[in-house]
């Protein structure tokens, strides 16, 4: 249940794949082979729901018998995929013709060690993938590795909506009589008054102002402070790049502000292991005055906890609001396209079928699939030609994933248009006011040379680690900033900071330069 | 003392068949160590080369050559230092505040008069030995949760200020004591109850005729007739002394006790399956190993030294 949920915003954003084309096309011969008994191995997660099970999904079987092969799943519980597949890669034994990649190998430690096949090499067998990459310049711009191949078919996911909001407890705005906060001032505020008010009349001080995750810390304060502490590295107006830990003033007064929080009790105490399934008991209990999390947790999760939304399901009572200003001005960070990579298998024997396969799961007929499922079982058609969902995908959640809906184990392609249709009509127009406007694109994700990949694993971990472990130290009090910010800034460069500047600012120039 | 003349000495093969039945027990024990302990060795030829990844067991013979180099990387990275201390002080502690308690338990267990009581307390201890860490880990971060753990409800009932025990790097190490003693401590007193049990009754009976009291009873005969278990699995002990648990220390540690709780084996693991540079991995790991084998053969030496019995 409780990972059932944990899971549940990318499971949220999984559902939502694919634009819903009037005609999906397919531009591959089908079947693919006339081969009887031919067969196609793949490696991939499992589902999100960690009671369904994909390998023996209806509409995944559906796909595998328009192409006439048979597919042999390897699936592995997604939580524990990189750990359980980074080793068989290394060892190199044994894969499947098609793997769904651990990472986004921005390192190119698989496809420098030539694990993976090269596409544009047969990119004649995959008439679907080459009229994607043409739709999608940027997306074919990242998957571009710096040797001019391209290894990797992607699965991609919306970037500037529907990314995580800041959101307000909206009958307690009300009965303070305030507008939604919109400078760390007012919302500081905004705390406190929760803090002293008995906001949910239940006679007990049980108010939580905020409900932050750690991990939404920098997507929340980070842009009023000049920053953008998601990506880490970050370029500015200039195209500088800098790194947010880094930065002496903006870094410093964003940890001072946090601190403050912290040592007034409006950052709770337990922040860093706060988790998903705090927040929604505080929902239902109606005790939290503001949350930020992924947008889709707005409607389907948060404000799905009360019973005044349960009666009047027409307004949301967690509902997002624009992201605050400081210094300077507020922003949200979107999300790079890319969620995942397929690669081929370069030693699989039967490497050709392999590769129309993937590309045919490219294909706008299976992004159909995925997203809509077949007629008479998933939905129908009425009478205008108008696409409806059958009542039992709503009703029976486990039945529907295990359907493979929204197939995370294949190359599906999320879409704006095919997430509102599954979402709140104040929903929809939430995330147009308040965050379509607001979204800042995150640092590109750029393949790294050789040599930029030794050295930044050389010293990024390092760094990270040291970052992560100071951030809670300083926030919580265990560190001074007064008196230690000075000598982790230091540490920092000891740390060959400076080095790591220099390669992200090289990657960051080779970006610009190659989509301009 | 009997001498081998050459009348009694068999020819090997007449050994092996006498003794099939023996030596088909043993073979599963030589088979695990075989497989699992001596054959990865051959492994720890990645930390001196720069693995290539999917080129597999031949990429140990086919990957560059980079020497010493991961070596240096280690010993110049901020944290080498903090690992291996955290390692050893980790292991340190557990010993010295962990290896007493079973021998203090097993003797109060053994003169407490009444059997049932002495029998309930043994079953009750040695339960928490066979809870998985994963339970204990999640139970101590219930228990000493800020806002809803009991520990710190206690705490602020009694007007003291709530602490953050898991986000707090001067507990991690008591955390770790502590949580690991209790689940040990009764499974481990078993052997030092089995020593006591082995002292002749009559020993007791004429310290008592004697007029010993329980205390000299308990510092002139139990303490002396158990010497020597304690001694071997001391040794013992000491061997494993490195061994910290990464499982434990990796469900218990969060950036927030780094400082005090990362341990060489949960930064291999960071840089080996998370980062992929199983090179460096490698190399730290065998670095760790050497410090581990370092410590087992002078604590063996020590041994024969100061008490006359050892390992070998």
């Amino acid at each position: 249940m409780k990972k059932t949920r944990i899971l549940s915003l990318v499971l949220a954003l999984a559902l939502v794949f694919g634009l819903i084309p009037a005609t999906a096309e397919n531009l591959a011969a089908l079947p693919l082979t006339t081969e009887a008994g031919a067969t196609v191995s793949i490696l991939a997660i499992n589902s999100y729901y960690s009671n369904v099970d994909l390998r023996d999904a209806t509409l995944l079987k559906e796909i595998a018998d328009r192409a006439g092969v048979t597919i042999e799943w390897t699936l592995i519980d997604p939580s524990s995929y990189a750990d359980s597949v980074s080793p068989m890669l290394a060892s190199g034994k044994d894969l499947p013709d098609i793997i769904m990649m651990p990472d986004k190998d921005l390192n190119m430690d698989y496809l420098s060690s030539g694990l993976v096949e090269p596409l544009d090499e047969h990119f004649d067998l995959m008439p679907n993938y080459t009229a994607f990459l043409e739709k999608n310049p940027i997306i074919k711009g990242s998957l571009t590795a710096v040797d001019g191949h391209i290894y990797y078919v992607p699965q991609t996911v919306v970037t500037n909506n529907y990314q995580p909001v800041l959101m307000y407890n909206m009958p307690w705005l009300e009965k303070l009589g305030i507008e939604a906060p919109k400078t760390l001032d007012e919302f500081v505020d905004y705390l406190r008054k929760i803090k002293e008010t008995d906001m949910n009349g239940n006679g007990e001080a049980d108010e939580i102002p905020m409900s932050l995750m750690n991990a939404f810390l920098p997507y929340a304060f980070g842009p009023a402070f000049g920053m953008d502490l998601v990506s880490g590295y970050y370029a500015d107006d200039q195209g500088v790049v800098h790194y947010g830990p880094y930065e002496k003033e903006n870094y410093k007064a964003y940890l001072t502000f946090l601190n403050g929080l912290y040592n007034e009790g409006l950052l709770e105490q337990e922040f860093a292991s706060l988790d998903r399934d705090q927040i929604v008991a505080r929902c239902a209990n109606d005790t939290t005055g503001v949350t930020f999390d992924f947008s889709w947790q707005m409607s389907t999760l948060y404000s799905a906890q009360y019973e005044s939304y349960k009666a009047d399901p027409s307004k949301g009572v967690i509902a997002g609001a624009a992201p605050l200003s400081g210094e300077y001005a507020g922003a949200y960070i979107g999300r790079n396209p890319i969620s995942n990579i397929f690669g081929i298998n370069a030693k699989s024997a039967n490497k050709e079928l392999a590769i129309k396969f993937l590309d045919y799961a490219m294909s706008e007929e299976a992004q159909d699939l995925y997203v809509w499922g077949m007629e008479g079982l998933t939905y129908e058609v009425d009478a205008d030609g108008v696409r409806h969902f059958l009542p039992r995908c709503t009703e029976d959640t486990i039945w529907y994933q295990g359907l493979g809906i929204n197939a995370p184990n294949m190359p599906s392609q999320q879409s704006v248009p095919a997430t509102d249709v599954l979402l709140a009509a104040w929903h929809v127009q939430n995330d147009r006011d308040f965050e379509e406007p607001f979204i800042r694109a995150p640092y590109p994700e750029v393949y790294s040379t050789e040599e930029e990949a030794e050295i930044s694993g050389m010293y990024q971990v390092d760094i990270q680690t040291y970052v992560d472990e100071n951030a809670i130290a300083f926030i919580i009090g265990t560190k001074n900033l007064e008196a230690d910010f000075d000598a982790y800034i230091a540490t920092l460069e000891s740390m060959q900071i400076g080095e790591m500047l220099k390669i992200r600012q090289a990657q960051y120039d080779r970006f610009a330069s190659a989509t301009k | 003392m009997t001498t081998l003349t050459p009348k009694n000495r068999k020819p090997l093969g007449a050994l092996i068949v006498r003794d099939k039945y023996l030596l088909l027990m043993f073979l599963p024990v030589f088979l695990y160590y075989l497989i699992f302990a001596y054959l990865p060795m051959v492994g720890l030829v990645m930390g001196f080369e720069d693995f290539r990844m999917g080129s597999g067991f031949e990429g140990l013979f086919t990957s560059k050559w980079v020497g010493l180099k991961w070596f240096n990387q280690f010993f110049r990275s901020p944290f080498a230092f903090r690992l291996i201390r955290n390692t050893f002080l980790l292991s340190f502690y557990s010993l010295i505040f962990g290896f007493p308690i079973p021998i203090i338990f097993a003797v109060a267990i053994t003169q407490l008069r009444s059997r049932r009581v002495a029998k309930a307390a043994q079953v009750i201890t040695y339960l928490p030995y066979f809870i998985s860490t994963v339970v204990v880990v999640g139970m101590m971060t219930n228990f000493l949760s800020p806002s809803t753990g009991i520990i710190n409800q206690i705490i602020s009932r009694l007007g003291g200020k709530p602490v953050n025990f898991m986000s707090d790097p001067s507990w991690f190490r008591k955390l770790y004591v502590i949580s690991g003693s209790w689940q040990s401590f009764g499974f481990n007193s078993i052997i030092f109850v089995a020593a006591i049990m082995g002292i002749d009754p009559s020993l007791y009976e004429a310290m008592e005729v004697d007029g010993a009291s329980r205390w000299q009873r308990i510092v002139h005969l139990i303490l002396p007739g158990i010497s020597e278990t304690v001694i071997l699995l001391l040794i013992m002990t000491l061997g494993n002394l490195l061994n910290v648990g990464f499982e434990k220390v990796y469900l218990m540690y969060s950036p927030a006790v780094y400082e005090t709780g990362d341990v060489i084996s949960t930064y291999v693991y960071r840089q080996g399956i998370e980062n992929h540079k199983y090179g460096y991995a490698a190399a730290v790991g065998l670095f760790y190993s050497a410090v581990g084998f370092t410590f087992v053969v002078s604590s063996n030496y020590l041994a024969r030294r100061v008490t006359g019995s050892s390992l070998w």
